[in-house]
C-alpha cells in the first residue's frame, strides 16, 4: 500500500481543520474530524479501505477518548495522530500482513499513532506560535479601528500557519513514512525484543487513555465502584456498550433525582448532610 | 435617549456564529480565544454604534482583554456581553468596561471548569465508547453516527447557551452552578463512570502470557486464566488503576506514564510476561 501525493495532500487538508486551533472550528474541526475514529473513517476514504480506516482508528481512539486540552495545554497532537498515524499505521498492518481487526493490529496501530501524536505535539506548538503574527496585525487593525481586518486574522491567516505545520509535515510523513515503515520491517524482526515491546505498550497505552478520564471523575477508593460496575457488565456480563449505557443512564436518573432532594430540603435535613462528600468537579 | 436600541437577529446570529466557528481558530499561547471574542462581538459592536466610531472603538477595545474558556459552553458567556453591551449602547449607567471584564474573568474558570468535565471528559467519551460499539468490525456506521449526534449536540448546544446568555444575563449561569446543575454534574459523572468502564472492559486488553510448566512441558499454572477467573478482566482494571494512581497521588504527567509503561512493557517482555506471540 502507498500514498500518493494527491492522498497525502488530502490528508495533510483533514489535518488543517482537525487540529486544536483547527480551521474546521473546534465542534467540527478539533472535536469531530480530529477524533481518530473519525479520522479513522476519513482515512479510510481516502485511502479506499473503510473497514481497516475504522478498525485502525477505532484502536487509537481509545488512547485519546478523554483527550482534555485545559488551557491549552496538550498531551498529544490530534491532527498528527489521526492523519498521520492512522494512514501509517494502516501502510504498515499492509506491509506486516496483519489483520486490522486482530489485536496485535490493534496494539501496532496504537503504538504509531501514540508515537506520531506525541511528536506531533510539536506541531501544535508551532501552529500556535505562528498565529503570534497574525495576531499582531491583529492588534495594528484594532489600534487603527479597521475592525473587519479581524475575520482575516481570526479566520484566514491561520491558514498559513496551517499550511506550514499541518499540512507540509503531513504530506512529507505520509510520503516518507510508507518507506521508513518498511525499513522498520527489515531491521526490526517481529519476533525481537524491539517489536513485542512495541506491541506491548500498544495495549498497555489505552490504559492511560482511560486513567486521564478517571482522574476527573473518581476521587477516591469509592469512586472507582461505578468503573468497576461497568467494566462488570461488559466484562463479565457480556453486555454491549449501548446496553450498558442504558443501564447506566437509569443510574443517572436516580443519582439525579436523590441529589436534587438532598440539595432542595435544606432546612430540614441540611445539617446533618452537608459533610464533606460535597465536591466541586 | 430618545429610542432603545435592541439587537437583531441577524447581528445575534452572525455573532452566535462567529463564536462556533471562529473561538479557536486564530489560537496563540499568549491571546488564546481573545480574537475569537472579538469577531464574535463585532456585528453587535457595529450594529449598536453604527456612525459612531468613538463608541464603536470604546466597545472594541471591552473585549481585546484575554479570554479563555471551554468553548462549548462558553458560548453563554458571549451571549451574556452581547446582553450587557446593548444595556450599555442603551446607556445604563452600572455596565462599564470593569463590570463586562470582570464577569468575564470571573466566568471563565467555573465554566472552563463544569465544561471540561461534562462536554470533553463526559458526553464525548460516552458518544465516542457507543460510536465505537457500532463500528465493531470495521463497520463506518459508528463513525456517522458520531458525526450527527455529537454536532447537532454542539450546535443546538451552543446556540441554546447563547441565546439563554443574550435573555436572561447571569441567571443564565446559576442554571449551571445551581441545585439542578449540581445534581445534572453527579448524575453524569456516574454515568460517565459506568460506561468508561464498559468501554475500557470492550476495548482494552491487558493479557500476560506467563505460564507455569510441569516436567512433560504442559501449563499447569496459566496465569492469564487464574486471573480472570478472579475477575474478567481483573489485568486490564489493574493497570488502568495503577496509571490512575501514578497521574492523581503521584502527579506524573501522562507523557511520563507512557514512558513508564514503555520501561515495564520492556521488562515485561524480556522476563516473559507479556509476549504478543507474533512472528512473520
Amino acid at each position: 500500500m502507498t500514498i500518493s501525493w494527491f492522498q497525502a495532500i488530502l490528508l495533510g487538508l483533514f489535518a488543517s481543520l482537525s487540529s486544536m486551533p483547527g480551521l474546521g472550528g473546534t465542534s467540527i474541526g478539533n472535536y469531530t474530524l480530529g477524533r481518530p475514529l473519525i479520522g479513522g473513517l476519513v482515512c479510510g476514504i481516502i485511502l479506499g479501505d473503510i473497514p481497516t480506516g475504522i478498525m485502525v482508528g477505532t484502536a487509537m481512539q481509545v488512547v485519546y477518548i478523554a483527550l482534555v486540552t485545559p488551557g491549552g495545554t496538550v498531551s498529544a497532537d490530534v491532527r498528527a495522530v489521526s492523519y498521520i498515524g492512522i494512514p501509517l499505521a494502516m501502510v504498515a498492518l499492509k506491509s506486516y500482513g496483519l489483520e486490522a481487526s486482530s489485536a496485535d493490529g490493534a496494539a501496532l496501530a496504537t503504538s504509531f499513532g501514540t508515537m506520531v501524536g506525541t511528536v506531533g505535539t510539536v506541531l501544535f506548538y508551532g501552529t500556535a506560535t505562528m498565529n503570534l503574527l497574525w495576531q499582531h496585525i491583529g492588534w495594528a487593525a484594532v489600534e487603527k479601528r479597521d475592525y473587519q481586518k479581524l475575520y482575516l486574522v481570526d479566520m484566514v491567516l491561520p491558514w498559513i500557519s496551517h499550511i506550514v505545520f499541518s499540512l507540509i509535515p503531513t504530506v512529507i510523513m505520509c510520503k516518507l513514512g510508507a518507506n521508513v515503515v518498511d525499513a522498520i520491517k527489515v531491521a526490526l524482526p517481529m519476533d525481537g525484543i524491539a517489536m513485542k515491546t512495541l506491541f506491548t505498550v500498544g495495549s498497555l497505552l489505552p490504559c492511560v487513555g482511560i486513567a486521564i478520564l478517571l482522574k476527573q471523575i473518581v476521587r477516591n477508593a469509592a469512586d472507582f465502584i461505578p468503573y468497576l460496575f461497568g467494566f462488570t457488565l461488559a466484562a463479565s456480563m457480556g453486555i454491549n456498550l449501548v446496553s450498558s449505557t442504558v443501564v447506566a443512564g437509569m443510574f443517572a436518573i436516580l443519582i439525579y433525582k436523590l441529589k436534587l432532594l438532598q440539595l432542595r430540603k435544606p432546612a430540614a435535613a441540611g445539617a446533618a448532610d452537608f459533610d464533606d462528600d460535597e465536591e466541586e468537579i | 435617549m430618545t429610542e432603545t436600541k435592541k439587537l437583531s437577529k441577524k447581528a445575534l446570529s452572525k455573532s452566535f456564529h462567529n463564536w462556533y466557528y471562529g473561538n479557536l481558530t486564530c489560537f496563540s499561547q499568549e491571546h488564546m480565544q481573545t480574537f475569537g471574542y472579538l469577531v464574535s462581538m463585532l456585528p453587535l459592536v457595529e450594529e449598536l454604534y453604527a456612525g459612531d466610531e468613538d463608541r464603536k472603538a470604546a466597545a472594541m477595545n471591552t473585549y481585546t482583554a484575554f479570554f479563555n474558556t471551554e468553548p462549548q459552553f462558553g458560548a453563554v458567556v458571549v451571549g451574556i456581553t452581547a446582553g450587557l453591551e446593548e444595556a450599555r449602547a442603551n446607556g445604563s449607567d452600572d455596565v462599564d468596561d470593569e463590570t463586562i471584564n470582570g464577569l468575564r474573568a470571573g466566568l471563565m474558570g467555573p465554566i472552563a471548569g463544569i465544561g471540561d468535565s461534562l462536554v470533553v471528559g463526559t458526553v464525548i467519551p460516552i458518544l465516542l465508547g457507543i460510536a465505537m460499539g457500532m463500528s465493531t468490525g470495521g463497520s463506518p456506521l459508528g463513525a456517522i453516527f458520531y458525526i450527527i449526534v455529537w454536532n447537532l449536540f454542539a450546535y443546538f448546544g451552543m446556540k441554546l447557551l447563547y441565546y439563554k446568555g443574550y435573555e436572561l444575563g447571569t441567571k443564565a449561569v446559576e442554571f449551571l452552578i445551581g441545585d439542578i446543575g449540581e445534581a445534572i454534574r453527579e448524575a453524569v459523572t456516574t454515568l460517565g463512570g459506568i460506561v468508561i468502564g464498559a468501554v475500557s472492559a470492550t476495548w482494552v486488553s491487558v493479557k500476560t502470557s506467563f505460564a507455569l510448566y510441569n516436567s512433560a512441558g504442559e501449563a499447569y499454572m496459566v496465569l492469564q486464566e487464574k486471573l480472570d477467573s478472579v475477575f474478567p478482566g481483573l489485568l486490564t482494571a489493574i493497570v488502568v488503576i495503577f496509571c490512575w494512581w501514578l497521574m492523581s497521588k503521584k502527579r506524573l504527567s501522562p507523557l511520563k506514564v507512557m514512558l513508564l509503561l514503555v520501561v515495564i512493557a520492556f521488562v515485561g517482555v524480556l522476563v516473559g510476561f507479556f509476549d504478543p506471540g507474533l512472528a512473520y
